[in-house]
């Protein structure tokens, strides 16, 4: 009795490692859904979109200038931070405001890339802290998930009038 | 039969997966064989040295002052880079050398450690690359394995007269078990 209950409850945890490990591995080599919060990178990810960040790019580093990425955030491990490539290793990065008379510029060091927010008034990026290894990307958002039937809910009207409205257009 | 042949193909397939991602799993979670090349942490660890490194305490931030870390370089994503850690987030470093008059100091930001080798005249660390970020280190080295010693023993003999057969294997036996030093 006690030995079938041990052995049904070791099958179901072999099960789970099993399709956890799977389910890890998807994550690791395909993507991720991911939910971004902040003002940095206005108006193409506002706040608590969703968007899906895909790995390969990663992982065969195909990152290229211009992709929005999702990185390791340098100043802590357990933060993730989403901002757009502006320059690879042995690029040339104006670092001076546009209001400034005189030009200051910067090299990438190789191994390294320049991030910055789309929304520069309000976003810290390698402007503040300097371009970040590249072992801190962790992948490429390619996707941005938008459900436009919640999107026409701009008043206080219930969500069947809302669906109705929507239909109806 | 050829449909015989394409189930058995995907039913292959599909173990090759599922096995493949309990063992990148294992260690990425567990941990791992590295073998170590060049000599900036000599004597600790030499060139060929095989050593285990752990991915726990990197998982649970468990990482402590004089650990010696695998971490990705830095310049160069796809190389690691094997090295003691000297200090930790707010950390304060000393960056002169010890025949400097004037000693100069740095702190170590936060999210960030100071690496060096152990053998600090052929070793390219954090006192050339300045701090690396926490989010680089892949583990934790824990044991070194020492290799078993193949060349002949020394031979032991009564008599004067080459040794036999027999003599060289009992050496063998007794010299060639593959133990695993605590680092």
């Amino acid at each position: 009795m006690f030995r079938s209950m041990l052995g049904k409850a070791l099958g179901l945890v072999g099960y789970t490692i099993q399709y956890g490990c799977i389910a890890h591995c998807a994550f690791e080599y395909i993507g991720e859904f991911v939910v971004c919060s902040g003002p940095s990178m206005e108006p193409t990810i506002v706040n608590h979109d969703v968007v899906f960040s895909e790995r390969m790019s990663r992982h065969l580093f195909k990152i290229q200038k211009g992709d929005i990425v999702i990185a390791k955030s340098p100043f802590d491990p357990n933060m993730n931070i989403c901002k757009r490539v502006i320059g690879l290793e042995g690029d040339k990065i104006c670092t001076s405001a546009q209001s400034d008379l005189f030009k200051t510029h910067t090299f990438v060091p190789m191994g390294h890339v320049w991030l910055e927010g789309d929304n520069l008034r309000n976003s810290t990026d390698s402007r503040n802290y300097g371009p970040i290894p590249y072992g801190l990307i962790r992948g490429r958002v390619c996707l941005k998930v938008t459900c436009n039937l919640l999107s026409t809910r701009l008043d206080d009207s219930t969500p069947l009038e809302a669906l109705l409205r929507h239909l109806m257009k």
